[in-house]
């Protein structure tokens, strides 16, 4: 008796099947029999069944129905029925099992003693160049583990719901009596789910045991063969009807639950999608559909998905089309904006109707998304067309439609416009035409261009065949690139128009406008005369030629030498091996702040001082990302790791920077490095840190080396010299106690306030607009990373819209997230609370503020300088300090202000800021001597003095 | 079932390591298995491929035969690298040279496979000796290769690489831990499974936990971390006055580690032991075991301790330590590098009796789901799996 059966069921699939039986014959697990169910196929399926089973007897047997099912269901029953073996398992006859699978399920099932085992499916796209393979769900798959019940995972229920890439234990099957339905699509959600819900103890496996073998012909569906896609639904849906009664028989609520998220995520998604590109009455049957499926799922799972997914079910319950297909767009391609949005009370919505009910009020909230704040070329607008004329030939007239989201685009501003014609795969061309007509036309921009196809596009031919349509527009000087959605134009009826290919008429002559598969419009090269085609075949065959792999291979190869120049590698050798034989050169000095991120920091007050003085120096900043700002305009900008930053660091006399120069670059003896740090520490540091601790000895060597090229470091108080300085490992004689030069402008804020008793705001609270009357408030709370040292997305952890409601007309907030965090306010806070993430320098931030709320941030020992009042939000104290690498000390006994933990606490802080201060008044003396005692408002006065005056030694 | 068949009379199973001798705890275990196997009536053969650089005393004459393949050591070269070193002759005729001897040597395998009787296993018990196996004809043999390390550690050294290349072709892999196995499945090895090692003995003894000792044991390299146990020492020892660290164990870090002791201040409550040949004698006199290690595999140190009844702080530095110890139920486990919460482990132990000793018993029973005849029945359960 062997061990396992497995089900093979074939249907018109003669030629694959034996390789499907092979893979199971071939399993490195022995006791295995292989049972073919052929569903009464009109090919030779059932006699190669028969030869297999003659070839291989007593392991193969070959089974036919006596008429076709239609389906998976009746033949995988009947294999179920004739099985002999221990453990069952499904095999389609255009897939394979992996050859341990069979192997790796059985030690699972017997060290378990589970009911069934789950492996992962890998999914094979084997008509792809290389057989591209994706891993099914594979977080599911992640490790082995064992479940007592499927409510320990509701996910493997509601994601993995095929019934193939597993192993029943037979005697389970027939005790549960559990079939495959009959006459229905999807079987195989209602099999697993039944299985699922009535297996004692499930398995699960990482390995790879099934490839699912997916041919996808790229021939785009029109309309009419989409209609088999309603019949699809209504299974589908049938399908999870039953599957819900299931749940709802075993009192599987939470399961329901999460199933409906997953419907809402996932199964309405597959159809939303298409809903711009079918016709009105597909629309209507699956809106009815949809509908009356929907009317059953939970109303809080529509929080728990993604915003579009909740608004296009939403819109769809309530029959709203107009709405809801630019939301299926928006859902299909995301970043792209088609909706005009709409403001009520300080909010952004997707709509203005619904809002009277509370349900469409939170789903129809986009506020969140930022596209009230967020520059325009941030995201894509959408651009609809209204009208597509051709004269037949080779010209065209278009004319279309772009939202404008809340107005954005004034109607003052100035528009001008271009059509673009853009090849997809290589964009070695493009052709553009300028718009015809472009104005604002209630809450849209209308345009309309007109374009001589037939005597301007000179496509290559072949390697280009599908030209992308593309709208850019103007607007203030900005570029807004729109790709334009064919929409409810019917664009396959158009003419092809007549086209002259670079490589010749023989390889196209006709370029035809036609619907990508998000429904944009784009234009492909066609052959229509017979010679053309007999081209196209041509070299079609002759690409897939040895001949061909040849040259792919040597283009392959041309592209990894250019890679390889740039890659970090070749840079470090061509720093050390090139340009660190150059000479160095007197007066070139490099700057740098957070990793090129800021003008900014102490880097900043040194070169500001130097140019104060004037002295003659060479100034090279370096900037990260793509386009510097706000960096002054006489000085060299250099980016971050680019050739000319690697040859001015190998050149410079003086290195200034305040974290650290590539950790692999190493420093000439003749340059200087003054390493100016960028804060106090509360958290450990350095070597105190349990990531650093855990190196081997050879990286902790590493390390240190790169802390050695220090040959000053700036500290403000001996807190430093016991904390980073030691963390560091550093040399005593490379301690400068000389404080921070960025804290110099606060010094002198705080001594200016004391002689004349009056507070001066400065030019920020003017280009701010902060009203003259109101208390300034600067939240600047620290990054969070989790323990790999990803940061975390930031929410600002109080409402703010509360904030302002309650405090808006006496404060106003600043907020700053680090630099790696993005916050999004509603408009409802404008002019009340402000977003300043983008400012690169906080120092003058904090000479504005009148008060400081922060957590952990090394802002605290700065702006405590300023004597002012201060609050510690330290909601989430005990995780901080302890999960990830301990405190030097417990900020909760020396903060010199109220230290709080909720949001009403934080708010009563901030009610009583001015009537409690004097009582911290103390508590930040002692903190400033403790932290700041060498911040004495002539930092970087000393650092110019001892490096940069003439006679000055290094 | 198969097993009676195939076990009457034994079989024949040969361990195959870069040497048959080389000082470490590959070759303690081998020759641990070795003779549990040779007591279950299987025949041993053991193989190395080259003789050792510094030879572990196995005692007495050895109850099975071993062979060593090379006379001469294979000549050493690296993989050829880019056009430089493709074009470096003298590096291509010694690679071809080692090549073809490679082949000589796996003739020699090959010869002593197909004698074997049906049933018969190598145990390839490190991925070096794999290069010479999967040259040698194993169709009469199934072959079980091993990596005796975490999947961490592995992933540093360029093991990583050869393991999934070389034993890839084995017909099994095993690894010390489900964990370590997952990780491997995980990388595409679909011929992977997990057996721990065995518990080197049972002490008839056990401590009674009544000296105010924390012990260490491990040679004092780098990987065992006893650095980072000075610093948790620190924090410790001055909440603990009446407590002592005794370290027992030798290595090339012994100077500077007590260097760094003398500069904590920790002379007056370490005792520096040396190494010891009484383990047991040496574990009776603890009441908590300490291990800060940057990396482990199985470590027979935790078992050790476990097994006499003393319970152990450590850091979760592998899968095979969480494995041994079941955190917070029969011992305690601290983030790897955090001495912080090291010592507030080691301190919890110290400071609650009654935690220790409860902590201590359930060890010890804990620890016997790995005592040799557990895991010998394991194997033999691995071996007649492989071949249904």
């Amino acid at each position: 008796m062997p061990d396992v059966s497995v089900v093979v069921i074939v249907y018109n699939d003669a030629g694959r099947l034996p390789t499907a039986v092979q893979s199971v014959l071939g399993q490195t697990y022995q006791s295995v029999e292989v049972l073919i169910v052929d569903d009464c196929s009109k090919d030779r399926s059932f006699q190669v069944a028969k030869e297999l089973e003659a070839a291989h007897p007593g392991r193969v047997r070959a089974f036919q129905l006596p008429e076709n099912s239609g389906g998976c269901g009746a033949p995988r029953n009947y294999g179920i029925s004739e099985a002999l073996g221990a453990y069952v398992m499904f095999l389609d006859s255009d897939d394979v099992l992996e050859k341990n699978a069979c192997r790796n399920m059985i030690a699972a099932a017997e060290r378990t003693d589970a009911d069934l085992v789950s492996g992962m499916c890998v999914r094979v796209y084997v008509d792809s160049r290389h057989a591209k393979t994706v891993e099914w769900y594979p977080w599911l798959y992640s490790r082995s583990r064992t479940i007592e019940s499927i409510t320990e995972l509701p996910d493997l229920l509601v994601f993995d719901t095929l019934s193939t890439n597993k192993c029943y234990r037979r005697s389970f099957v027939l005790e549960h009596n559990l079939q495959f339905p009959v006459g229905i699509h999807y079987e195989d959600l209602l099999f697993s789910a039944q299985a699922y819900v009535a297996a004692g103890r499930i398995a699960l496996i990482p390995n790879h045991v099934y490839f699912w073998n997916i041919s996808e012909k790229a021939s785009t569906k029109s309309i009419s063969n989409r209609r088999h896609e309603i019949a699809n639904f209504e299974h589908r849906v049938e399908i999870h009807r039953r599957v819900d009664e299931l749940l709802q028989a075993n009192g599987y609520e939470d399961l329901k639950f999460h199933k409906d998220v997953k419907f809402l995520k996932h199964d309405l998604v597959l159809h939303l999608r298409d809903l711009p590109l079918v016709d009105h009455e597909y629309r209507r049957e699956f809106r009815d559909l949809a509908d009356a499926y929907l009317a059953a799922v939970a109303p809080d799972a529509y929080d728990e998905v993604q915003p579009f997914q909740a608004i296009c079910a939403y819109l769809l319950r309530r029959n709203d089309w107009a709405n809801l297909l630019p939301a299926a767009q928006a859902l299909a391609s995301p970043g792209k904006l088609t909706s005009s949005l709409v403001e009520r009370d300080g909010r952004v919505y997707w709509c203005a109707e619904h809002l009277d009910d509370p349900e469409g009020a939170r789903i129809l909230d986009v506020t969140g998304l930022g596209y009230h704040t967020r520059p325009l070329t941030s995201f894509s607008l959408g651009n609809r067309l209204t009208s597509y004329l051709d004269n037949g030939v080779g010209k065209v007239r278009l004319s279309g439609s772009v939202v404008n989201p809340l107005g954005r685009v004034t109607a003052d501003a100035k528009l001008a416009g271009t059509l673009e014609l853009r090849a997809r795969r290589t964009s070695l061309q493009s052709f553009r035409f300028p718009l015809t007509s472009l104005a604002h036309d209630g809450d849209a921009l209308k345009w309309t261009a007109e374009a001589d196809i037939a005597g301007t596009l000179r496509p290559l031919g072949v390697i280009d065949a599908v030209w992308d349509v593309w709208v850019n527009l103007e607007v203030d000087g900005e570029t807004l690139r729109t790709r334009v959605a064919v929409g409810s134009i019917d664009v396959d009826s158009a003419h092809a128009l007549q086209v002259r290919p670079r490589l010749s008429r023989l390889v196209a002559d006709r370029i035809k406008p036609s619907a990508s598969k998000k429904g944009n419009l784009s234009y492909v090269l066609a052959a229509e005369s017979r010679l053309s085609a007999r081209t196209q075949n041509l070299i079609q065959h002759a690409l897939q030629s040895k001949a061909a792999d040849l040259t792919k291979t040597s283009l392959r190869k041309v592209r990894k030498a250019k890679k390889d120049l740039h890659s970090g590698r070749t840079k470090i050798r061509v720093y050390h091996e090139v340009f660190s034989k150059l000479p160095v050169k007197k007066g070139l000095v490099v700057f740098e702040s957070h990793l090129g991120k800021q003008y900014s920091d102490s880097p900043k007050a040194i070169y500001e001082e130097m140019r104060r003085q004037g002295v003659q120096f060479k100034a090279v900043w370096s900037y990260a990302g793509n386009q510097p700002t706000g960096f002054p305009d006489d000085v060299t900008l250099v980016k971050r790791w680019s050739y000319p930053y690697l040859r001015a660091l190998a050149q410079a006399e003086f290195w200034i920077d305040n974290q650290g120069f590539p950790l692999k670059l190493t420093k000439r003896d003749e340059t200087t490095y003054i390493q100016t740090w960028h804060g106090s520490a509360l958290k450990r540091m350095g070597f105190h840190e349990p990531r650093l601790k855990l190196r081997s000895r050879a990286g902790q060597d590493d390390f240190q080396r790169t802390l050695d090229r220090f040959d000053h470091f700036l500290i403000r108080s001996e807190h430093d010299a016991e904390t980073l300085a030691k963390g560091f490992r550093l040399r005593p004689e490379v301690l400068t106690r000389t404080g921070y030069p960025r804290n110099d402008k606060l010094v002198a804020a705080r001594k200016r306030e004391a002689e004349t008793g009056s507070r001066e705001r400065g030019a920020l609270a003017a280009e701010l607009g902060i009203d003259e009357a109101k208390t300034v408030l600067l939240y600047a709370p620290t990054f969070r990373a989790n323990a790999q040292g990803t940061v975390k997305r930031f929410e600002p952890p109080f409402d703010v819209e509360d904030f302002a409601w309650r405090f808006g007309d006496r404060y106003t907030l600043l907020i700053r997230s680090h630099y790696l965090n993005q916050v999004v306010l509603p408009p409802s806070v404008q002019g009340r609370v402000l977003d300043v993430t983008g400012l690169h320098d906080i120092t003058p931030l904090l000479a504005l503020a009148d008060g400081l709320i922060t957590d952990y941030s090394s802002v605290m020992f700065d702006y405590s300088l300023l004597d002012r009042p201060m609050i510690f939000f330290a909601y989430d104290y005990e995780e901080y300090a302890n999960e990830t690498r301990g405190t030097y000390f417990d900020l909760r006994e020396k903060a010199p202000g109220p230290v709080v933990t909720t949001e009403s606490e934080l708010f009563a802080a901030i009610d009583e800021l001015k009537a409690t201060d004097t009582e911290y008044a103390e508590a930040r003396r002692r903190f400033v001597a403790g932290f700041g005692e060498y911040d004495q408002g002539d930092a970087a006065q000393q650092i110019v003095a001892k490096f940069f005056t003439s006679g000055s030694g290094k | 079932m198969t097993e009676q068949t195939a076990t009457a009379g034994g079989r024949d199973i040969f361990f195959v390591s870069n040497s048959f001798d080389e000082l470490g705890g590959v070759t303690t275990w081998s020759h641990q298995m070795a003779r549990l196997f040779l007591e279950r009536g299987h025949r041993i053969h053991i193989v190395g491929i080259t003789d050792s650089d510094v030879p572990q005393d196995l005692g007495c004459r050895l109850p099975y035969p071993t062979t060593t393949l090379y006379e001469v050591r294979p000549p050493k070269v690296g993989p050829a690298l880019g056009l430089k070193g493709k074009l470096n002759l003298v590096a291509r005729l010694r690679r071809a040279a080692r090549t073809a001897g490679m082949h000589e040597q796996a003739t020699k395998l090959s010869r002593m496979f197909n004698a074997a009787r049906p049933g018969a296993v190598v145990i390839v018990t490190q991925v070096w000796a794999m290069e010479w196996v999967r040259l040698a004809d194993t169709s009469n043999v199934t072959v079980i290769g091993m990596s005796h390390e975490s999947y961490e550690y592995s992933k540093a050294t360029s093991r990583f690489g050869r393991v999934k290349k070389y034993f890839a072709e084995a017909d099994h892999l095993l690894l010390l831990t489900q964990e370590d196995a997952d990780l491997w499945i995980r990388q595409g090895l679909d011929n992977v499974g997990y057996m721990p090692n065995p518990l080197p003995f049972m002490p008839d003894e056990p401590s009674q936990r009544t000296e105010k000792v924390v012990l260490s044991m491990g040679r004092l390299t780098d990987q065992k971390g006893i650095d980072m146990l000075l610093d948790a020492w620190a924090e410790a020892a001055p909440l603990n006055p009446d407590w002592v660290l005794q370290i027992y164990g030798d290595g090339e870090d012994e100077e500077a580690l007590k260097k760094q002791c003398t500069h904590l201040g920790l002379d007056s409550s370490v005792e520096w032991r040396g190494r010891t040949g009484d383990v047991p004698g040496a574990l009776r006199g603890g009441s908590v075991f300490v291990q800060s290690s940057r990396g482990e595999g199985f470590p027979l140190a935790l078992m050790e301790a476990m097994a006499a009844a003393v319970p152990c702080a450590a850091f979760d530095c592998a899968p095979g330590v969480r494995e041994i110890i079941r955190d917070g139920e029969d011992g305690l486990l601290a983030a790897p590098g955090n001495t912080h919460e090291l010592a507030q482990r080691l301190n919890t132990l110290m400071s609650d009796q009654e935690l220790r000793d409860q902590m201590g018993e359930l060890a010890r029973k804990n620890i016997q789901r790995y005592t040799t005849d557990e895991i010998v029945r394991r194997w033999e359960e691995l071996f007649a799996f492989l071949e249904r």
